[in-house]
């Protein structure tokens, strides 16, 4: 039946998300972005509440609340989670989006864990997140020489006795360096192409593993992105995942790019959550500001562009409920999930900038939260894909031979 | 019972009715696209094919639910749009009955919609854009046992079959001054008529539903046949063209996804420097990005129908989807034109046929400029244009646009 009205307890999950992000999140925005972290008695007391809208990132059988993101249904088995995992990811984005990205858990890192593990393996990398205190998985794919181009990555990975031994710097890898383990794609041999791919979890303290730099960025600041070297660092064996039988073909190289899937619809989702609080700004800017004071022409014309910016806000958010209820239906949804990430990034960039415009010089203030959006909003279009990289994406999925651009 | 829940599943019963409208459109308007274009009406075969399939029957009863009539008529303009406006004979009657109309003049007045002894359905006709050179507003002035209408309609779809046509003119001043009228019977084709025939328009798409002119000579409407429209005239007339722009979404979705298959397939078999010419980047991301206008387009026109359908008719959703699906059908019938290059120029492909009838669309029920003031009035709470009757429901003299 098609419907858009939430239920229950989806409804549920937007209310609360709300209210965090209003009560506890926009408060805190600017100055943790001028800090560069987020305090951590703030995302302690986040992960308590944490569990009701990311809906069980964390497995049932390591006793997380269900089947999460990233979780592949059978097609009897309705889940709710993705549908949950972007409503809350847009009300929560809508507060601060940096603080979305450092919620404690298992992040990017969960979908692989989740879809090549083994369950021995399911079960030891998630249960950490039972434990007290703040737990992150990261995922670390991105090299300096290999971004949008995954299949050309370097860092690589030897065999030695009951080790893997991993040399290569991963980069830009958000909660990279206070991770309690990463899940890390590397290849036995560049030139296999994508059939070389395998993916490990590399967990904090393994030697021959360390973090270099902290990046500092043009926006979502209080996030942490952090370079990772790894210099023949030692990986044992059974954190392989899915274990050396798993990997016959391309099955590395597939996890890597089926972890998009389920995130991506989930980008979107944030960048619409910023968009849509640059677009409030603006709208009350103009209510407060242009009704009385100006001659009605420019009015009417800003107006005509805050009712455009909301209808393509609608139309984004959209396609990430579709590609986020197919994802939940168990269908294959990358060509959705794509278009969700470009189409949402293309809108929120528009958007962000024209809420800029409208606030003038108020806008540009490092004191207004608009001027902090505009900078968060750009990486929406570059991480988890670039607009071109989804473009790339869609087009492959519509066209009869997928062309080889 | 039905869960409330965000889904995008079509019901058994809609993939069969879409099922079944897709395959008239594939064997039926596809093929006579052309011929009826040229002829400026339908061949009766089409319309029977069309009658049997039940629809406008469902119309007139009890009203298609508004995501039904999305699918439906995403179909049939896929089909062919201006067969589409043309086939869909009661028009914006039936709702505006519904909306506008006692029960009384609801049983009534649908009966001329219904199938007459030729088999074949009673055209409506909404008669509201005015404002030719040098002409005043339609007016209507009381008297003894009614109203009499004096004034020049224009662009009214269906004008020279109508068998029904709800006029709008104006009893005083402003939005609340504004009353609906029905008169039931053809306009007569006669010069001295009271109610007649004006001059037929040459329209840039659509033609195969003619358009043309009314001119009302103190013609008198019985005061049983005035659309009272219930305690706020306005808020039912704003309803009205909510549901108009309803329909215009639904067919510029129909015909941008027409746009973009033809486009697709086109260009994957057409070759240069040897290969597909859509294996290049700058055409495969045209492709990606109008496939995303056609589908957001489709998302927004069905949450704005189920919102309806809840009993939550959203003017600002409505106009929203109307103006999204607009933009939607001209990008993607511009990209057919522009990707098919010489061949989307002539008339052996429909592509130069869309493109035209895109543009069409977007006067049909409103224009997207009036979408952006419906949008931007619920957003600011307040008529941009400082309209103290707020916007939604515009008036018949500026920007006018076909009904």
């Amino acid at each position: 039946m098609i419907d858009f009205s939430l239920s229950p307890q989806q409804q549920i999950v937007r209310e609360v998300a709300h209210q965090i992000a209003q009560t506890v999140l926009r408060p805190g925005s600017l100055q943790w972005d001028q800090q560069h972290r987020i305090p951590d008695e703030v995302l302690l007391q986040l992960s308590m509440l944490r569990g009701g809208f990311t809906q069980g990132e964390v497995p049932e059988e390591v006793g997380g609340e269900g089947e999460g993101v990233g979780a592949v249904p059978d097609r009897r088995h309705r889940s709710q989670a993705n549908r949950i995992a972007v409503l809350g990811a847009e009300e929560l984005a809508w507060g601060d989006a940096s603080v979305l990205l450092s919620l404690p858990g298992p992040g990017l890192g969960g979908p692989p864990v989740r879809s090549m593990g083994t369950p021995e393996q399911r079960r030891r990398f998630f249960s950490v997140f039972q434990q007290p205190g703040l737990h992150y998985g990261a995922y670390a794919l991105t090299e300096p020489g290999a971004g949008s181009d995954v299949a050309g990555i370097q860092t690589r990975c030897r065999k030695q006795g009951r080790y893997y031994l991993l040399s290569g710097r991963k980069c830009y890898i958000t909660n990279g360096a206070r991770a309690d383990w990463v899940v890390v794609f590397a290849t036995v041999d560049p030139a296999l192409g994508r059939a070389g791919h395998r993916a490990f979890v590399v967990e904090r303290g393994t030697p021959g593993f360390s973090v270099g730099k902290i990046e500092r960025k043009m926006g979502l600041r209080a996030s942490e992105t952090a370079e990772l070297i790894f210099e023949e660092a030692r990986v044992p064996e059974e954190n392989l995942l899915g274990g050396e039988e798993y990997y016959r073909g391309k099955e590395g190289f597939v996890g890597a790019m089926q972890t998009f899937d389920s995130t991506r619809p989930m980008v979107a989702a944030v960048g619409l959550g910023i968009a849509r609080a640059a677009w409030e700004a603006a709208r009350d800017f103009v209510r407060d500001h242009y009704l009385l004071s100006r001659p009605l022409p420019r009015y009417a014309q800003l107006a005509a562009q805050l009712a455009q910016d909301r209808r393509l806000l609608d139309a984004a958010r959209l396609l990430c409920w579709r590609a986020a209820w197919m994802a939940d239906e168990g269908l294959p949804n990358s060509k959705e999930a794509s278009m969700a990430k470009a189409y949402a990034a293309r809108v929120a960039l528009r958007i962000c900038a024209h809420a800029v415009d409208i606030l003038g010089a108020h806008g540009l203030q490092t004191s207004q939260l608009v001027e902090k959006w505009y900078r968060d909003i750009k990486v929406f279009d570059i991480f988890e894909g670039t607009g071109q990289i989804q473009r790339i994406v869609i087009s492959r999925r519509i066209l009869r031979e997928p062309p080889s651009f | 019972m039905h869960k409330a829940m965000i889904s995008f599943a079509l019901d058994d019963d809609q993939r069969l009715l879409q099922d079944t409208v897709r395959r008239f459109c594939r064997e039926v308007l596809r093929e006579q696209m052309r011929r009826h274009e040229q002829q400026g009406g339908l061949l009766p075969e089409v319309e029977q094919a069309f009658a049997e399939l039940g629809l406008i029957d469902l119309e007139l009863d009890e009203g298609l639910p508004h995501r039904t009539a999305a699918l439906v008529h995403e179909e049939l303009a896929w089909g062919d749009p201006g067969a589409a406006v043309a086939l869909w004979t009661p028009h914006l009657c039936a709702g505006a009955l519904r909306e506008l109309g006692t029960p009384e003049q609801q049983a009534r007045l649908l009966a001329r919609l219904r199938r007459g002894p030729d088999q074949r359905y009673g055209r409506g006709a909404v008669a509201y854009a005015e404002g030719g050179p040098g002409q005043g507003a339609t007016v209507a002035v009381p008297t003894r046992g009614g109203y009499v209408l004096s004034g020049t309609k224009r662009f009214v779809l269906h004008a020279p079959q109508a068998e029904l046509t709800i006029v709008f003119a104006q009893l005083d001043g402003g939005c609340q001054g504004m009353g609906a009228f029905a008169i039931a019977g053809r306009p007569a084709a006669d010069p001295q008529g009271s109610f007649r025939l004006g001059q037929r328009h040459e329209l840039l798409g659509l033609r195969a539903a003619p358009a043309g002119e009314l001119v009302l000579q103190e013609h008198l409407v019985p005061e049983e046949d005035r659309l009272r429209g219930g305690d706020d005239f306005c808020a039912a007339a704003r309803r009205v063209f909510a549901r108009a722009q309803l329909l215009t979404a639904a067919r510029q979705v129909g015909l941008a996804r027409a746009a973009y298959e033809l486009a697709l397939s086109y260009t994957q078999d057409r070759r240069a420097f040897g290969k597909p010419v859509a294996h290049f980047q700058a055409v495969a991301f045209a492709l990606a990005e109008v496939h995303m206008e056609v589908e957001s387009a489709r998302w927004l026109l069905w949450q704005a129908a189920a919102e309806a359908d809840a009993g939550r008719l959203d003017l600002a959703l409505c106009a929203g989807a109307a103006a999204h699906a607009c933009e939607a059908a001209f990008c993607a019938a511009d990209w057919c034109v522009q990707l098919l290059g010489g061949a989307g120029f002539m008339e052996d492909f429909p592509a130069e046929k869309w493109l035209r009838e895109a543009k069409a669309l977007a006067l049909v029920g409103g224009t997207p400029q009036l979408y952006e003031q419906i949008v931007a009035a619920q957003v600011l709470g307040q008529d941009p244009e400082g309209n103290p009757e707020g916007a939604g429901l515009p008036s018949p003299r500026l920007q006018p646009f076909l009904t």
